[in-house]
């Protein structure tokens, strides 16, 4: 695990999620697509899990969705202290317009309203020189 | 297949330690070896009958030589045939009672040592005094959890509460306090549980929300220890003891998708499949299972595996929970040992043999101050792993009865 100056967990960039990262650092929104059969993976996968093809490119997705489920975090787990400055931290998993389903944070929004179901958009926050992080925060379409 | 040809004929269970200052902390090995030893003597065998034979090792999270199961017969001192490893979290013990039973039928060893231990509190890591072994905090599965604000199984399990809570409106807080609370209750009755004193519905109400909606009183204590068992063929077994536990039945799911693999439904868990399977082999009714032994480690994941295995229908659960009784001499005996919710949870992986042990322990008569009256099949769960955005990556479902 590598963590921040802020102590927040960062990843560890392979080549395989370079693309994921980089997109999200300059405020784009990139999912693995399988070239075979349309589905799109994610978190990132060697081969699609529906068809087995191994022909996976990253590929703009729609940046919208819905929250699936979400929960409150009060306090710090894991020790990484950094995660302090942002409690109450609403962590959804939410469900994309293009039919995969991640873990996301929510922000500008009171924890207390936030509901399954709820219309989200993507926009994206740099968190190291190299990478970005999708994160969510209500939509009104 | 219900032939009574394998059974559990030892358990061990060392105590458990919180890992307090001053306290003597004992390493895996040495938890390994105690736990091994009270097996073997309940066995009244010696280590020396495994040469040959078999040796079960469950993957631990504090740090181990990468082959770890041969290693560890070098630390015992045995020297098996064959051994069996697994690193399927809490459904390991589980998993490797199939794997024996298997070897065992097949005819290549007569009988296995199963053992697990971890010392999750001594573990060193970036957060001292919790689990997170390296290992767990590598990898794609967690740079695309931790970042994005996962902080560890408590806030992954709340989304799946958060869920349930959804799809079927009307579980109330109390309702799920109520499991709490009688595992607290089993757990006074169990001299080797870590949390003894009374727990009220009042307190686990007023405990404090740790991760919406999960609250401090839905969680596992972490502790050190181990455990062991031993199964034998079951002609080994009658000449052993006149109090053999027979594995009846088994089912297994692991990467269990209930709807699509993209976006499926996480209020049902893999025990809707192997369940019916375990329960099938077994050649047993919802009726004819005398107490339950769930993986535990909240309490809407026992009222989930109640619904699975199919002792009320999905959604349900709150109903069902409302409805039982769950002490050991009510009508639905429940984690008749506290369970990891009092008993406390030596790494999840090791967690996973406490269903397993207690079940064997009622079954051979020797639960004392909470035996089940009559007990003649008992269902166990094993439940391992957190998949990205899922519960239970492994789950296993046993009977044993005690019925030749």
């Amino acid at each position: 695990m590598i963590v921040s100056n802020e102590n927040k967990p960062l990843p560890v960039i392979t080549d395989q999620t370079r693309p994921f990262w980089t997109a999200a650092k300059e405020g784009r929104f990139v999912m693995q697509k399988c070239q075979a059969c349309g589905t799109f993976n994610f978190q990132p996968k060697p081969w699609c899990i529906e068809c087995g093809s191994r022909d996976l490119e990253w590929a703009p997705a729609k940046p919208f969705g819905v929250v699936y489920s979400f929960t409150v975090s009060r306090s710090i787990a894991m020790n990484l202290a950094g995660w302090q400055d942002e409690m109450p931290l609403v962590m959804c998993l939410i469900d994309l317009d293009d039919g995969a389903r991640m873990y996301g944070q929510l922000t500008d929004v009171d924890p207390e309203t936030v509901r399954v179901g709820m219309r989200v958009a993507v926009h994206c926050e740099s968190i190291s020189e190299e990478a970005g992080i999708p994160k969510f925060r209500p939509h009104h379409d | 297949m219900n032939k009574n040809d394998v059974a559990i004929v030892g358990i061990g269970r060392t105590p458990y330690s919180r890992a307090k200052p001053g306290e003597r902390i004992y390493t895996v090995d040495e938890y390994i070896a105690w736990a091994a030893d009270l097996a073997l003597k309940s066995a009244g065998m010696g280590k020396d009958d495994f040469n040959g034979q078999g040796l079960g090792v469950a993957h631990a999270e504090a740090a181990h030589t990468v082959n770890w199961s041969a290693a560890t017969a070098e630390t015992l001192g045995i020297s098996p045939q064959i051994l069996l490893r697994a690193d399927q979290g809490g459904a390991s013990a589980t998993a490797m009672l199939i794997r024996a039973a298997a070897m065992i039928r097949a005819g290549v060893v007569d009988r296995v040592l199963v053992v697990g231990a971890d010392t999750p509190l001594s573990i060193p890591s970036a957060a001292p005094g919790l689990p997170l072994s390296p290992e767990r905090t590598r990898g794609t599965y967690w740079d695309f959890q931790g970042p994005f604000g996962v902080m560890g199984a408590t806030a992954q399990f709340a989304l799946v509460l958060q869920r349930y809570m959804h799809q079927f409106p009307g579980l109330r807080f109390e309702t799920l306090g109520k499991i709490a609370t009688s595992n607290r209750y089993h757990a006074s009755l169990h001299p080797g549980a870590i949390y003894r004193q009374p727990m009220s519905l009042d307190n686990y109400m007023a405990s404090r929300m740790l991760s919406d909606p999960i609250r401090l009183l839905d969680c596992v204590p972490i502790v050190n220890g181990g455990l062991a068992y031993i199964v034998t063929s079951g002609e080994t077994a009658r000449k052993l003891t006149d109090r053999p536990v027979w594995l009846k039945g088994f089912g297994e799911a692991n990467n269990y998708y209930h709807g699509k693999r993209t976006l499926p439904d996480i209020t049902t868990t893999g025990f809707a499949s192997s369940a019916p399977a375990a329960m099938q082999m077994a050649g047993v009714k919802h009726d004819d299972i005398d107490f339950f032994q769930p993986y535990d480690d909240y309490p809407f994941i026992s009222m989930m595996t109640m619904e699975d295995w199919g002792f009320c229908k999905k959604g349900q659960g709150a109903k069902f929970v409302e409805e039982r009784n769950f002490r050991f001499d009510g009508d639905f005996p429940l984690s008749t040992d506290g369970g990891q919710l009092s008993g406390g949870q030596p790494g999840g992986a090791i967690g996973g043999f406490m269903p397993l042990v207690e079940a064997v322990t009622q079954l051979r008569g020797e639960a004392d101050q909470r035996q089940v009256k009559k007990a003649r099949i008992g269902a166990v769960c094993g439940f391992g792993g957190i998949p990205y955005g899922r519960p239970g990556r492994s789950c296993i479902a046993i009977v044993l009865g005690n019925e030749g």
